[in-house]
């Protein structure tokens, strides 16, 4: 039975409906629209239903500053119990995300599982996991799709690996990452947030830590020298008709 | 002793042809020493001088047997710090992904995942990395002068040539916190077909609706001399295997011809076909994302619109 879970969430770029280039004249990046990362949604949900049925206590942490969308709250009304921002100052790459976090994991206490998501393969890197795992000394499971088993010492995955999937145990504590996608009615669709818990909770205040709380020298690794936009692919698409069989025709003629 | 230290992937068939690549890309850079994992490994370092590793450390230890990350971790940490490269290489595979970034916790070093290119600017290394979508190309530099462990995609550069390099007797030692997690059991499947050199694919995804449904996909791909292929939510499904699974977690294929038939077009399955030439998407949802980057959009019930191409290529 597990007693403490952290979630680490945050929100992302959201990329599904940008068309056309993501580089503005100026050469950074355009303001694009942002959205709590879907993978750390299912994480949550996933903690949270071993809350429900466990008891355990549910802890959030984040690490960005509080912007219009305000994930750790959104955390909250859907049931975590406790949220964490840590607030960084400067450049801030996954090695310097990994030490911070890792220092608000531990001083969050003693847990048995560290959940996060796996980034999509664009833009994001799926780096946080094992960097966190690495600076933790716990194991880690990555490509998770769900947990067979959890008991005192030990959780068990499925994951999902080239060719097919792999059973995989770890004991506790372990950092896992979610790459849960999501079936027609699947058990696994995170929850809405619930009113009663958004008016309970809306000014809640939610604890920041700084790298100086923390204690920890956040030195980045890795700098981003330059951003080059790519020419985009320029697809003309044709409709065709699937009820004019000359069109049909046409375009077999052109593909094969 | 080299700069540069290259983590060579293998499994029963052998080295991996990303890990020969890896090491191409080492000898292009200045030269690579390679570091083999596992148990049996001795056996392979042939392979790897062949083709253009110095130093080959064949590390044996039967816990490195099974893949796990975490022991591999603490063994490649070990190496990195007796031999100070200034540079790993790691094949960007689920196996190599999760072992750099992990190695790399534990060292407190620089990492950076799936990267397609590498530069020299005035003697430093920049890693090349498409992002956003295909939009953008990032160029990241690691800071300082601990080692960077980084994670390179297929096409990284052509398998080179042997240089005259020795094996060179490695041995770790993996302590009780190295030791932990194991993999109980895999399922999967062996690789029958070779969807990666098709020219046309016929991709079925969770529109197909069923495992029946498939025959006519099957049909249409008789008919124009195609592979089959799918997307995660049908091989989850259990309509096809998981070898034909196209995508961030199944093959990157480069087909003339893709057919999409009830494919959403979800990024992780996009990333897999950007590199084919005609794309075909046939959905009974007009708004489907996969009409994005269709050079032929069928707004259709593919059990309609199926059959009937099957028809009028007869
Ligand atoms: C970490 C991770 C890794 C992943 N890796 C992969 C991967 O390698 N490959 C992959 O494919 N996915 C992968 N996924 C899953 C991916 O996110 C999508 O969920 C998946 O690609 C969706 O498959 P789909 O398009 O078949 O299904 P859906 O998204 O359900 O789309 C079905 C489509 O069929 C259409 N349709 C329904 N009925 C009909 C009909 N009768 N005629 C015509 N059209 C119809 C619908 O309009 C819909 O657009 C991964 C996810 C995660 C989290
Ligand atoms: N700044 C951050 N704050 C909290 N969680 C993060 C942050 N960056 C990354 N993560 C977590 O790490 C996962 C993978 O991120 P990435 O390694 O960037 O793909 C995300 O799904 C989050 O769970």
């Amino acid at each position: 039975m597990a007693k403490h879970i952290i979630v680490v969430v945050r929100e992302v770029w959201d990329t599904r409906d940008i068309i056309g280039d993501a580089l503005g004249a100026d050469g950074a990046l355009r303001a694009l629209p942002r959205r709590f990362e879907p993978e750390d949604l299912n994480s949550l949900e996933q903690a949270l239903q071993i809350k429900d049925r466990d008891g355990c206590k549910v802890s959030v942490v984040s690490l960005a500053p509080a912007g219009d969308l305000d994930v750790l709250r959104e955390c909250l009304y859907r049931g975590a119990d406790e949220a964490v921002r840590v607030v960084a100052q400067g450049a801030v790459d996954s090695a310097a995300t990994a030490a911070l976090l890792a220092a608000a994991i531990r001083r969050l206490g003693e847990h048995d599982l560290v959940l996060l998501g796996v980034g999509v393969p664009d833009g994001e890197n799926s780096l946080l996991a094992g960097e966190l795992a690495g600076r933790l000394g716990h194991g880690q499971i990555t490509y998770v799709d769900s947990i067979t088993e959890l008991s005192g010492d030990q959780v068990a995955c499925r994951r999902e690996i080239e060719m097919g999937s792999e059973f995989i145990s770890a004991p506790l504590p372990a950092v896992l990452a979610l790459g849960v996608y999501l079936l027609k009615d699947d058990p696994r669709t995170p929850r809405a947030a619930k009113a009663m818990l958004k008016l309970k909770l809306k000014k809640a205040p939610i604890a920041e830590w700084t790298a100086t709380d923390l204690g920890v020298d956040p030195a980045p690794r890795v700098r981003v020298a330059a951003l080059r936009a790519l020419p985009q692919r320029q697809v003309e698409t044709r409709d065709v008709d699937p009820g004019n069989e000359a069109a049909l025709k046409a375009m077999l003629q052109d593909i094969r | 002793m080299a700069k540069i230290l290259v983590y060579i992937e293998h499994d029963e068939s052998g080295v991996s042809d990303l890990s020969l690549q890896a090491l191409a890309l080492a000898t292009r850079l200045g030269g690579g020493d390679a570091l083999l994992l596992g148990e049996n490994v001795s056996a392979m370092a042939a392979t790897v001088l062949a083709h253009g590793a110095q130093d080959v450390l064949a590390v044996e230890h039967p816990a490195l047997a099974g893949h796990v990350a975490l022991p591999a971790a603490h063994a490649l940490k070990a190496v990195v710090m007796e031999r100070a490269p200034r540079l790993v290489l790691v094949p960007s595979s689920t196996v190599g992904n999760d072992l750099a970034p992990l190695a790399a916790g534990l060292l407190e070093a620089a990492c950076i995942v799936d990267c397609d290119g590498v530069e020299v600017d005035e003697g430093a290394w920049r890693f090349l990395r498409t992002e956003f979508d295909a939009r953008v190309r990032a160029v990241y530099e690691a800071v300082g002068e601990g080692p960077a462990l980084v994670t390179v995609k297929d096409g990284i550069a052509e398998a080179a040539p042997a240089v005259g390099g020795q094996v060179v007797a490695t041995r770790v030692e993996l302590g009780p916190e190295a030791l932990r997690g194991a993999v109980q059991r895999r399922e999967v499947v062996k690789k029958t077909v070779n969807l990666k050199d098709a020219k046309v694919i016929i991709g079925g995804g969770a529109g197909v609706g069923n495992r029946e449904n498939f025959a006519l996909l099957e049909r249409l791909a008789e008919k124009l001399g195609g592979e089959l292929g799918a997307t995660r939510a049908s091989v989850d499904a259990g309509w096809i295997s998981a070898e034909r699974q196209i995508g961030q977690t199944g093959v990157t294929v480069r087909p003339d011809l893709y057919i999409a038939c009830g494919i959403s077009g979800a990024v992780q399955h996009l990333v897999g076909i950007r590199e084919a030439k005609t794309v075909v998407a046939i959905n009974s949802d007009a708004s489907a994302p996969i009409f994005r980057v269709s050079h032929y959009r069928i707004v259709g019930d593919l059990t309609v619109v199926v059959p009937k191409l099957v028809e009028l290529l007869a």
